[in-house]
């Protein structure tokens, strides 16, 4: 049986963004994804794209492909901004109250978090993060 | 993502439907920072079926503006998998989430 997939390939624009977000959901809807899976699947995209959107100066692209395994969703995403491993910038401090606790930072915070087996190489000007949301979380 | 005034036991109710995301963070932000500037407010979510990290930094920011102010702000109906968000991101510790919002209203 086929594995169910997606990719979409978008310029970096806040309103891409919100465009990634549909497609995903449309995906995770007919791929029968299970509720919870398909918010961290969400999650996961947003996170990625919006960073790129956010910091990713002079990037032309970014493009996502998820693929349901097995395991869960494999994930996998590119772009052409600046050099930039999202695995080793710093988190969110979450044990933190709320008067110290810091605004940024969260979204890194939740992708670690959800995914399993991440990885990422910067290759011919292109960042590539890949990962597993594990079904089980 | 619709935001609706209304309110619950005297207290101010904000009855947001839809995606709190990238997207729409920045109009939900202004939405709950006016109210906030009036009195406590009370985040009903139940139609909210998801949120990102934009959005809960709308909700970290809402927090802290009420604690400066003196005023509650606390969430109301967190559907499953929203939850399951904010608990990763130990937002269950600092913002008061209720089943409903009359129990968020007495509580």
């Amino acid at each position: 049986m086929d594995q169910p997939r997606m990719t979409l390939r978008l310029p970096p624009g806040t309103e891409d963004v919100a465009r990634l977000l549909d497609e995903v959901e449309a995906f995770a809807e007919q791929a029968e994804i299970p509720t919870a899976l398909a918010m961290r699947l969400a999650l996961v995209a947003e996170e990625l794209a919006a960073n790129v959107v956010m910091h990713g100066t002079g990037a032309g692209f970014f493009a996502f492909t998820a693929t349901v395994t097995e395991a869960g969703v494999a994930i996998a995403f590119e772009d052409d901004g600046p050099e930039f491993d999202p695995l080793a910038a710093p988190a969110a401090h979450t044990e933190e109250g709320v008067d110290s606790r810091e605004v940024g930072g969260l979204g890194l915070h939740l992708l670690r978090k959800m995914t399993r087996d991440a990885s990422w190489e910067r290759r011919a000007g292109v960042n590539r993060l890949t990962c597993l949301l594990p079904r089980e979380f | 993502m619709e935001i609706t005034e209304t309110s619950e036991g005297g207290k101010a109710v904000a009855v947001l439907d839809g995606r709190l995301d990238t997207a729409t963070a920045a109009a939900a932000e202004a939405k709950l920072l006016a109210m906030l500037g009036q009195g406590a407010v009370i985040a009903d979510l139940s139609a909210v079926r998801y949120v990102s990290s934009a959005g809960l930094r709308v909700l970290l920011k809402a927090a802290k503006q009420a604690k400066a102010a003196g005023h509650g702000f606390a969430v109301a109906g967190l559907q499953p998998a929203v939850r399951e968000v904010f608990e990763i991101s130990g937002f269950d510790k600092i913002i008061p989430a209720f089943d409903t919002r009359a129990d968020a209203a007495s509580g």
